[in-house]
């Protein structure tokens, strides 16, 4: 547990509104290790995506430090914040957020604008990316033209595109239909497995953080619990039920006939 | 892929919109333009006007001044501007070799008004020139023993061109003659010729007419473009030939048309023998003009006398009309300019204001796309690069469309948003905006356009300024919530 990416100290955040002030987070801690595919869960108005904007240096915590790669990010002036989520940071979005006036590739190499990676090495990585999340032949499409699952893909894509240490999703499968956010969250599966890319996703959906190693509940601005996803064991590639060999991308065990989005027997405390 | 084609391709995404600015920002700046025009237009013609005037007034004192000796007599017409009346007196049918004349030639009162002069010929000599009556030169012949009188100059003056009919509204048509040339001949006595302004003086080209000279011509810089000949060509007038001895540059306000010969020359090139048109009396000195003016008018009661004093007296209170006339062309150019300047202004404030409102409305309408763009690390100077950039870009496609608009509609937009230019006819007769040639053309010069499109620019990245700094300051946080 020393290669942490992200950790959280005694995080706090308040909002204030009018004369109310509101405690989305209180002393939240946290530690996210490389390669961690970890899945924020909770009702609404739990502070999960509050938690993820200061994760992803969008929101500034009032109290508490955030380590990001051993950098603390809590303290910092937007006019560095902005290198860091450049460099650092991937951020897929429950609506995709492309710019509907660029093409795929070029969303892509939205991000690679302002760094030293030269032109022509821009447009191979980013026709690379694509290829990765299985998008070649669509690079020169604009997102009218995409699907809403081709245009999440291209999200991905696009959050990888400097190599951050760390991908935060927010409710990427919100928009996505049953088929879609199977795909999706496989991918993502995937990229944590091959890639070791370090992911936290937030989603209200048990189905998608059953796909996770941790899953982190949190109510009223804290971590209620912790418990383990499935992911450790796809990783192992058999089946939690039965210990039979399985495919990552199976859903439901193919020799028990088990289905693997529950996990719940297997909540860690906090 | 950078923040230019961005700015182009959002541009460009919204057609309606872009082009709805475009025409709006348009049309201001075509007014922007247009107004400079039409007032560098407006300041020429004053100043044309002012020079002009300047010039005809000291030029035509000179004259005078040169002149005050000087008394004209010509045979009063009984019948001005109606065509040519025999003078009632003297045996009408010797003092008109009738049927001889030429044709074309003849003389024209309604041209060459008696007594007053005709506008835009001062100076050069010519004022007051050129009675239009034929008489008799022997009648005269007693004005030279008149007491005081220092020299007598008999002359012709003879107009030549072409007759034009022109209907009257009540039915009735009038022969005008649109004259060509004018001949003058004069007696070149060595005795006139030396000591008098007989002739004119600024000789331009070759030499000016001597005592004893016949068969030659001196022209004006008009005469030599109508003939098209120069000093030593021999030209050809009414079917006579005569060899080109000088020229004399133009004075005053419009170019004259009279040629200088020999005064029997004259008279037997215009049938005219033994008749002539002016007597110009030279008294001793100018104290006695008035006297000799009198003993002339008492001799020979149907002549028309004008002499150098009344010439002046003319002159002043033409002068006050001018005065007048030019104070009030510089206090419509001031007010022009007042208006023209709080047009300007208002322009100027539509066309921040438009690019504002737009931008402010761009920014609102995209926050979740400044969001985005600020989570995936661009820094606060990209992003407001990026919206100022559209701003002015916006700003510089509307600049050229309002340069276009401007060019075409310049004339038409100043004389719609500036008080009417001074061109009016005065009282006087004069009119001003002839005088000063044609009035100055409203032309949107390469100067100016650069001009409009600096100001566009400027104006664009000062419309675009607070909305992009908006946007920069957005947080991203907050961005992301806003649908």
């Amino acid at each position: 547990m020393s290669d942490a990416v992200l950790k959280l100290e005694k995080l706090s955040k308040t909002y204030t509104l009018g004369k109310r002030s509101v405690q989305a987070l209180s002393s939240v801690n946290l530690q996210v290790n490389k390669g961690e595919f970890v899945a924020i869960m909770g009702p609404s108005g739990s502070g999960k995506t509050t938690l993820l904007n200061v994760l992803g240096c969008l929101d500034k915590p009032t109290t508490g430090s955030v380590l990001l790669d051993g950098v603390d990010v809590a303290k910092m002036p937007e006019k560095e914040l902005y290198k860091i989520r450049k460099s650092k940071i991937g951020f897929i979005f429950q609506t995709f957020n492309l710019l509907p006036y660029l093409n795929a590739r070029e969303n892509v190499e939205l991000p690679m604008e302002g760094t030293n990676i030269p032109k022509s090495e821009r447009s191979r990585k980013a026709k690379e990316l694509l290829q990765l999340v299985n998008l070649s032949g669509r690079e020169e499409h604009r997102p009218h033209r995409l699907s809403a699952g081709e245009q999440q893909r291209v999200a991905i894509a696009r959050a990888l595109a400097n190599n951050p240490a760390i991908i935060l999703a927010d409710e990427p499968t919100g928009n996505l239909d049953a088929k879609n956010k199977r795909e999706l969250v496989t991918l993502l599966a995937n990229l944590n497995l091959k890639q070791g890319t370090t992911i936290i996703i937030v989603t209200h959906d048990g189905q998608v953080a059953a796909h996770t190693e941790r899953v982190l509940l949190l109510k009223d601005g804290r971590v209620l619990k912790e418990r383990q996803g499935l992911h450790l064991a796809k990783k192992k590639l058999i089946c939690p039920h039965c210990g039979s060999k399985m495919q990552v991308t199976d859903t439901i065990c193919p020799s028990c006939q088990k289905a693997l989005n529950t996990g719940g027997e297997k909540i860690v405390g906090t | 892929m950078g923040i230019v084609t961005r700015a182009v391709r959002n541009i460009s995404r919204r057609k309606m919109r872009a082009l709805l600015v475009i025409i709006a920002l348009g049309f201001s700046m075509a007014i922007m333009i247009s107004i400079p025009a039409g007032i560098t237009a407006n300041q020429e013609s004053t100043l044309g006007l002012t020079e002009n005037l300047g010039n005809t007034i000291s030029q035509t004192q000179a004259t005078i001044n040169q002149t005050l000796t000087q008394i004209d007599c010509t045979l009063s017409s009984s019948m001005e501007g109606f065509g040519f009346t025999p003078p009632d007196m003297g045996n009408s049918s010797s003092m008109f070799p009738g049927g001889e004349r030429p044709e074309g030639s003849g003389f024209t009162p309604g041209q060459f008004g008696n007594g007053t002069g005709r506008p835009g010929e001062f100076g050069g000599g010519a004022f007051s020139r050129g009675g239009t009556t034929p008489m008799n030169e022997t009648i005269y012949s007693d004005i030279s023993s008149i007491e005081g009188v220092a020299a007598v100059s008999p002359s012709l003056q003879v107009s030549e061109g072409t007759n034009q009919t022109i209907s009257a509204p009540n039915g009735r048509t009038f022969t005008r003659l649109v004259p060509d040339y004018v001949i003058e001949g004069i007696s070149l006595t060595s005795e006139l010729v030396g000591n008098h302004p007989v002739l004119p003086t600024n000789i331009i080209a070759g030499r000016n007419l001597q005592a004893g000279d016949g068969g030659v011509v001196l022209l004006s810089e008009n005469n030599t473009a109508f003939f098209d000949s120069e000093v030593g060509d021999t030209i050809e007038i009414l079917d006579e030939s005569f060899e080109v001895i000088g020229v004399y540059g133009s004075s005053g306000i419009e170019d004259a048309t009279t040629l200088y010969m020999n005064l029997s020359d004259a008279q037997a090139l215009t049938s005219n023998t033994g008749y002539i048109t002016t007597i110009t009396v030279f008294a001793e000195n100018s104290n006695e003009v008035t006297e000799v003016a009198s003993a002339i008018s008492t001799l020979h009661p149907e002549l028309s006398v004008t002499t150098g004093q009344q010439r002046l007296e003319q002159l002043e209170s033409l002068q006050e009309n001018y005065e007048t006339a030019l104070a009030s062309a510089e206090a419509t150019l001031a007010q022009t300019q007042s208006v023209a300047f709080q047009e300007i202004i208002v322009a100027v404030a539509a066309t921040s204001l438009i690019v504002l409102f737009v931008m402010l409305y761009t920014v609102r309408e995209r926050t979740k796309e400044i969001g985005t763009l600020k989570a995936i690390g661009f820094s606060n100077l990209t992003v407001m690069s990026q919206f100022m950039l559209e701003g002015v870009m916006l700003s510089l496609i509307a600049g050229v469309v309002g340069i276009a608009i401007g060019s075409v509609a310049a004339p038409a937009l100043s004389g719609l948003l500036l008080p009417a230019a001074s061109q009016g006819t005065f009282g006087s007769g004069f009119n001003l905006a002839s005088n000063s040639g044609t009035a100055a053309a409203i032309a949107v010069t390469p100067q100016l356009m650069l001009i409009a499109m600096g100001a566009a620019v400027l104006l664009g990245a000062l419309g675009s300024l607070y909305p992009a700094w908006r946007a920069s300051r957005t947080r991203p946080a907050e961005a992301m919530r806003y649908e």
